[in-house]
């Protein structure tokens, strides 16, 4: 699923960073941006957000649309705390963010993974591009035909050989994608500000 | 008692490079035999066959001239597998070192010179990257582009882009600023199709033609929309907002394709804004590119009335290939993702041989 947004949705490439190459690395504005585009375009948001609580260091969360980025941006979201970023463990009530959850800036809630898709040394002055796919509520589906979602088919060696010496194990889906909306999804590229660690 | 083993057997028409073959299966064991060279008799590559033990891009092959063999060996440019299931692959950099250049001329198609093979064949896909001859001057505008490309000889090739305007100047990797400048090629840029895809030129009027700087892998019929960004010009053509009926979209259909990087749209664009490349090197900060994407509940190409496996024009030729996934269903897109092998450079023949070839896959490799 993650290549098939990469290949088909359209893209929106960061220009509120600092670091001058195309696209430039996460800035406050690019959030507002692609929020706003897809507010514009009558996407959905996810969340009803989190009403602020009288807790140090916490504040309030916007409902939002989310956001999948690489955890090799997380230092760079850790950047922009104090101009719009907020930490997931600064949340009023945290009992609500997923476990992949990093942080929000306005209106986009941050979700990081290492499997997110990043295409090494593409940017237009040679630096890893990144595919923060922001998505409203209706973007995307998958299909499931015939019926079923999905077997995980495990046959042990007495039937997956005549000298049963070799188990088979494999899975099996019939299932096809598709992005349901368009106008409510949009991969923002960005490259990166700081140092990849190692 | 075979369990596992693959065996495969057909045919391939060579491109003059690197030529791929896909298979349900990647190979340990692959023979070829060229019946065009045999009959031409003149040098060329005959047969040719591959363990997977010799590496990749191993080959032992027969050259044949007036009817005496050669046996040679070679550990470039022979055979490899590929395994195509993972967007934003790349191939090897090409850039300035001791003994290669390239250069970008100002032309409409841009020319690319390299000083040494590119090992390039039409239909493959290529980005570029820091093409700035100075701070202010270059072609920094088409960095990051997917551009097919369309291979003149070994040492150049073109790309679907007006160069020869004002705001871009002439490249070369020899004499820019620091020798910065470089190109790969994008290994699979089809697997899940059809995509979105860049603008390189627009013609408005009655219908609107659309010309993309890789394959759009649109098919008649397609509902596609627009993201123009405001520097480009024609934003009317956006599908949001649609000012006649607040809130739906405005798309359009492929009403025909004239080949793999240009269609026809049914969108009425007289009078809109010209559609402009003359992109500033001072805007390339932050430039998003124009686009027309695939949308709507037919967007596979996938063929309502039947159960043929789509076509699909995957970079690494001029000619559609059918997926070895099966037919898509209308809405989804089309899996295009791929294996097999790849008969490289060193033992494809020129353009258009004929070449069977027996591929396997053997239960125990000792």
């Amino acid at each position: 699923m993650r290549d098939y947004i990469v290949s088909a949705a359209s893209t929106l490439n960061a220009g509120g960073g600092s670091n001058g190459d195309n696209p430039t690395n996460l800035g406050v504005s690019d959030f507002s941006l692609v929020a706003t585009t897809l507010d514009t375009n009558n996407a959905y948001k996810f969340m009803s957000g989190i009403e602020g609580m009288d807790r140090f260091g916490t504040g309030p969360v916007r409902s939002a649309y989310f956001m999948l980025s690489s955890t090799e941006l997380q230092s760079d979201f850790d950047g922009l705390t104090g101009s719009g970023f907020l930490n997931q463990w600064n949340y009023p009530n945290n009992s609500s963010a997923l476990p992949s959850e990093y942080g929000s800036v306005f209106n986009v809630r941050i979700l990081t993974s290492s499997e997110a898709a990043v295409a090494r040394g593409a940017s237009a002055n040679g630096q890893d591009v990144y595919y923060n796919t922001t998505v409203g509520k209706q973007a995307v589906t998958h299909i499931n035909q015939d019926g079923y979602s999905m077997q995980l088919i495990y046959r042990d060696p007495y039937y997956s050989g005549m000298l049963a010496q070799n188990a088979t194990l494999a899975v099996k889906f019939a299932q096809a994608q598709a992005i349901t909306q368009d106008t409510a999804i949009r991969n923002l590229l960005s490259t990166r500000l700081s140092n990849l660690g190692v | 008692m075979a369990e596992y083993s693959r065996i495969a057997t057909g045919t391939v028409t060579s491109n003059g490079g690197a030529t791929n073959v896909i298979l349900p299966f990647t190979p340990n064991y692959i023979q070829i035999i060229n019946t065009t060279e045999i009959t031409a008799n003149a040098g060329g590559v005959t047969q040719a066959q591959w363990f997977s033990d010799m590496g990749q891009g191993a080959a032992a092959y027969v050259t044949t001239t007036s009817g005496t063999n050669a046996s040679l060996f070679t550990t470039t440019g022979g055979f490899s597998i590929v395994q195509a299931g993972l967007s934003l692959q790349y191939g090897p950099v090409y850039q300035h070192t001791g003994s290669t250049d390239f250069s970008i001329s100002k032309a409409n198609p841009a020319e690319i010179t390299t000083t040494t093979a590119h090992g390039l064949v039409s239909g493959n896909v290529v980005i570029f990257q820091n093409l700035y001859e100075t701070s202010t001057t270059g072609m920094p505008q088409i960095s990051g582009i997917p551009f097919v490309v369309t291979v003149i000889d070994s040492t150049h090739f073109t790309i679907p882009w007006n160069t020869n305007q004002t705001n871009y100047t002439a490249f070369n990797t020899a004499t820019s600023t620091g020798n910065i400048g470089s190109w790969k090629q994008v290994l699979y840029p089809s697997l899940y199709v059809p995509g979105e895809a860049v603008i390189s030129a627009l013609t408005l009027g009655a219908t609107t033609t659309v010309v993309t700087t890789a394959p759009h892998n649109f098919v008649v019929g397609q509902e596609v929309a627009f993201r123009i960004p405001t520097v480009w010009g024609p934003t009317q053509l956006n599908s949001l907002p649609d000012n006649t009926i607040p809130g739906q979209p405005i798309y359009g259909y492929v009403t025909s394709v004239t080949n793999s990087t240009t269609v026809v749209v049914n969108i009425i664009s007289t009078g809109y804004t010209a559609f402009n490349t003359n992109q500033p090197v001072t805007g390339v900060k932050g430039l998003t590119f124009p686009q027309i994407v695939a949308v709507g509940d037919n967007n596979s190409g996938s063929n309502q009335f039947g159960y043929n496996s789509p076509t699909v024009y995957n970079g690494t030729g001029t000619t559609a290939v059918s997926t070895i996934n099966g037919p898509a269903i209308a809405g989804a897109y089309i899996n295009a993702t791929y294996q097999g092998f790849i008969i490289g450079a060193t033992i494809s023949g020129t353009a258009a041989d004929v070449i069977y070839y027996q591929a396997i896959l053997s239960d125990l490799n000792m």
